[in-house]
C-alpha cells in the first residue's frame, strides 16, 4: 500500500481557508500543485509545464526575423536574449518570472484603536502579582501603530519518511535506531514574511486568524502601515520548503517511539502544495510606565490576544525570596527543635 | 537535409545532426522546424550562453599553459577556434521510492580495568573508558523527488566530458524557441529519450545513495542496500551551451578538444603527455633521491 492510500492525519494550525481561486489554478500533472503563469517547471516536483503549442507538421527552415526592421536574428551572449545586428532590438524570450511577492488578500481589523489600548490594560493587569501592583493604571499607550503584517500560508499533503535514534529498545548503548513513513496533511500553516514582527510574536497571533474574512484589498484605517513582501518568488519557495520540512520534522518526531530522540532525518514528497500570500492585521503599541517605554502587540481580530514586554516588580520578587529563605529557616529551626529534644 | 531558404530560395544544406545551419548565399541563419518524433523529440528548455567567447578564450588559454608534463608545443599552442555549440541533453525528473536496510552502529563506553607498570616499575592496576559500538539493523523506506538530472543526448559529447563541465544553472532554463539557437550551432540529439534514460536512472539513484547514507542515524553505518523505484518519470529535450576550442599543437598529433561550460565558464580538457618530459623526471627524481641517499651514507 502506498503512502497517499494511507489514511492520512493532520495538524490544523489555522481556519481552513476560503480563498479558494488556487483551485482554478492549472495543477501540475504529477504532484497536482497550483501553477502560477510563468512557471516553466513546477515548484514542488519540476515537472515541465506544458507549452501548449503544436510543432511544424512537416520540416522546414526558418529564419528568425527581427520585428522592427525584418532582418536575421541572432543569439547576442552580451545581452543574452535573440538581437538584431541592424537596428539593435532585442527579442524577448520565455523563462521563469520572478516577481517580488506581492499579498493576495487582507483580513480586516475586528479590533478597532480605543479596544485594543484597552486590551492591552487588561493583559497589564492580568500579569500577575510580581508585577508592579499600579502598572494597569499607571501605563499609557505611548504609540498605537496598526499594522498589516505579511505572512504566507501553505497547505500541503506529504508523504514522510523519517529515520531517528530514540531511548526506545537501547540495549548496551544509550540509543537504538528506527524509521518510519507517515503520511502529513497541513492546513494553513503560517509562515511569516514579516520584518516588523518577530517569529514568535507571529506564532502567538497566527492561530487567532479568521482566514475566511479575507479580501481582495486592505480597507481604509487610520495611520495604518501596510507591510511588503521583500523577497522574489524563488527564494519565497526556498522558506516555504524549509518550512514544509520542518513541519514534517515535528511532525515524524509523534511517531517515534521513546522519550528521547536525536539524529532525526526526513524527507518528504509533498503533493497538492498550495500557497497563499496574506496581510494579517496587527496593533503595534509602545506604553510607558515610569518613564520607560515597553512594547506590546494586540491582536487584529481578537483583543483576547495581547502580548508584549512588561517590567517587574523587583520588591516584591526581593521580599518572596526573603520570605521564602525566612520560611526555610523557620522549617530547620523547628525540625532542629524538635530533634534536640 | 536540403530545405529551402526562406531569404533567397537556395538550396540550404542541414547536416543530420543539426538543427541550424546559414545559407551560403545569403549567410541568413537558419533553424530548422520539423515535426518531434518518439525517438528524436523537439527541445523543451534552453540555456543562453552568458560566458562570452573572449572569456571562453581567455579560459582556455590560461589552461593549456597549465599543465606541466604536457609537450611545450601544446603549451604554446594558439588557441583561436572557438565555435558556440547548444549541445542536446536530456533533463530527467521523477518521483523516487526506495526500500534500505543497513547495519547502524551505535556507540557506548566501557570502563575497563587493565594492569601496567608505573613509573617505578611497580605493577598496578589501572582503568580506563573505551568506547564500543553496538551493530543494529535497520530498515525502512524514503520517498522523494529526484529532478535536475542531466544526460547527454549527443554521440559527440559523452557523459563524462558533460559531467565534468557540470553545473549548470538550471534557474535560468528558458521555454525553447528557434530564436535562442539563431545563428548558432545547435545539434540535433543523437539519442533517443528511451536510449537515455537507463543512464538518467543510474545518475538518480546514485545522488539517492548519497541522500540515503546522509539519512542514517546512529553513531557510524555500513552495509547499505537500497533499491529504488522510479515513477512519473519525465525526461525532456534541453539544449546547453557550451564553448568548444579545438586545439592543435602538432600536424602528427590528434587535436585536442577543450569544453567551457558556456553559463559559468568551467572548463574541461584531456591534456596529452609529453613522455620525454616525464622521463626526465623520473630520473631528476632517482638522481635527487640517490644524490641524498649517498649524502646521508657519508655523513653518518
Amino acid at each position: 500500500m502506498s503512502g497517499w492510500e494511507r489514511e492520512a492525519s493532520g495538524t490544523a494550525r489555522m481556519g481552513a481557508s476560503a480563498w479558494d481561486d488556487d483551485r482554478t489554478k492549472p495543477g501540475c500533472g504529477r504532484c497536482g500543485s497550483p501553477l502560477e503563469p510563468e512557471d516553466l517547471r513546477c515548484a514542488v516536483c519540476f515537472l515541465p509545464v506544458p507549452a501548449g503549442q503544436g510543432g511544424a507538421a512537416r520540416a522546414v527552415a526558418r529564419i528568425l526575423r527581427c520585428d522592427g526592421c525584418g532582418a536575421a536574428l541572432t543569439y547576442d551572449v552580451k545581452v543574452q536574449a535573440p538581437k538584431c545586428a541592424f537596428c539593435g532590438s532585442v527579442a524577448r524570450l520565455e523563462e521563469t518570472e520572478d516577481p517580488i511577492e506581492e499579498a493576495d488578500a487582507y483580513l480586516p481589523f475586528r479590533v478597532d484603536p480605543a479596544t485594543a489600548r484597552q486590551a492591552v490594560k487588561s493583559w497589564l493587569g492580568s500579569l500577575g502579582w510580581f508585577r508592579p501592583a499600579d502598572l494597569a493604571t499607571e501605563a499609557t499607550v505611548a504609540e498605537l501603530t496598526p499594522l498589516w503584517f505579511v505572512a504566507w500560508t501553505f497547505d500541503v499533503e506529504a508523504l514522510v519518511s523519517w529515520a531517528a535514534d530514540s531511548n526506545a529498545g537501547a540495549g548496551r548503548a544509550a540509543w537504538a535506531p528506527h524509521s518510519g513513513q507517515v503520511p502529513m496533511t497541513v492546513q494553513a500553516a503560517l509562515v511569516s514574511a514579516s520584518r516588523g514582527l518577530e517569529e514568535e510574536e507571529v506564532a502567538k497571533l497566527a492561530p487567532h486568524f479568521d482566514l475566511s474574512s479575507a479580501q481582495e484589498a486592505p480597507h481604509e484605517m487610520e495611520g495604518a502601515a501596510i507591510e511588503r513582501f521583500a523577497v522574489p518568488r524563488s527564494a519565497a519557495r526556498r522558506i516555504i520548503e524549509r518550512a514544509v520540512m520542518a513541519q514534517a520534522r515535528s511532525h515524524a518526531k509523534q511517531f517515534i517511539p521513546g522519550s528521547r530522540v536525536r539524529k532525526l532525518s526526513a524527507a518528504v514528497l509533498p503533493r497538492r502544495l498550495r500557497t497563499r500570500r496574506y496581510g494579517f492585521p496587527s496593533y503595534v503599541l509602545a506604553y510607558r510606565y515610569r518613564e520607560k517605554l515597553y512594547r506590546a502587540i494586540v491582536h487584529g481580530q481578537d483583543a483576547r490576544v495581547a502580548f508584549g514586554k512588561a517590567p517587574w516588580s523587583v520588591w516584591k520578587i526581593l521580599l518572596a525570596v526573603l520570605g521564602g529563605v525566612a520560611g526555610v529557616a523557620a522549617i530547620a529551626g523547628l525540625i532542629w527543635l524538635f530533634a534536640s529534644r | 537535409m536540403q530545405l529551402e531558404c526562406q531569404s533567397c530560395g537556395a538550396r540550404v544544406e542541414l547536416a543530420p545532426d543539426q538543427r541550424t545551419g546559414r545559407c551560403v548565399y545569403c549567410g541568413s541563419p537558419q533553424v530548422l522546424d520539423r515535426p518531434p518524433s518518439p525517438d528524436r523529440p523537439n527541445p523543451t528548455f534552453a540555456l543562453g550562453f552568458t560566458v562570452p567567447p573572449e572569456r571562453a578564450l581567455e579560459v582556455a588559454r590560461r589552461w593549456v599553459r597549465r599543465p606541466l608534463f604536457a609537450p611545450q608545443a601544446f603549451r604554446k599552442a594558439k588557441v583561436d577556434d572557438i565555435r558556440g555549440v547548444y549541445v542536446p541533453t536530456y533533463l530527467y525528473s521523477a518521483v523516487a521510492r526506495s526500500g534500505y536496510s543497513a547495519s547502524i552502529g551505535e556507540n557506548y563506553t566501557v570502563t575497563e580495568t587493565y594492569t601496567t607498570t608505573d613509573s617505578k616499575g611497580r605493577t598496578v592496576t589501572r582503568t580506563r573508558t573505551k568506547t564500543k559500538t553496538e551493530w543494529r539493523s535497520l530498515s525502512g523506506h524514503h520517498a522523494v523527488y529526484v529532478s535536475d538530472h542531466v544526460v547527454t543526448a549527443s554521440r559527440g559529447l559523452p557523459n563524462e566530458e558533460l559531467e565534468a563541465i557540470e553545473p549548470f544553472d538550471l534557474r535560468a532554463l528558458r521555454r525553447y524557441g528557434p530564436k535562442l539557437v539563431s545563428g548558432w550551432v545547435a545539434e540535433e540529439p543523437s539519442y533517443a529519450p528511451a536510449e537515455c534514460i537507463q543512464l538518467a536512472r543510474r545518475e538518480a539513484m546514485a545522488g539517492i545513495g548519497r541522500e540515503l547514507h546522509g539519512f542514517m542515524p546512529g553513531d557510524k553505518h555500513r552495509n547499505l542496500q537500497y533499491s529504488t523505484e522510479f515513477d512519473g518519470e519525465d525526461l525532456e529535450l534541453t539544449l546547453l551551451p557550451v564553448w568548444v576550442l579545438p586545439v592543435r599543437y602538432d600536424e602528427e598529433k590528434p587535436v585536442v578538444r577543450l569544453l567551457v561550460n558556456g553559463q559559468t565558464g568551467k572548463i574541461f580538457g584531456k591534456a596529452p603527455t609529453s613522455w620525454l618530459k616525464v622521463t626526465f623526471a623520473v630520473l631528476l627524481a632517482i638522481a635527487v633521491f640517490a644524490g641524498a641517499f649517498i649524502a646521508f651514507r657519508e655523513l653518518t
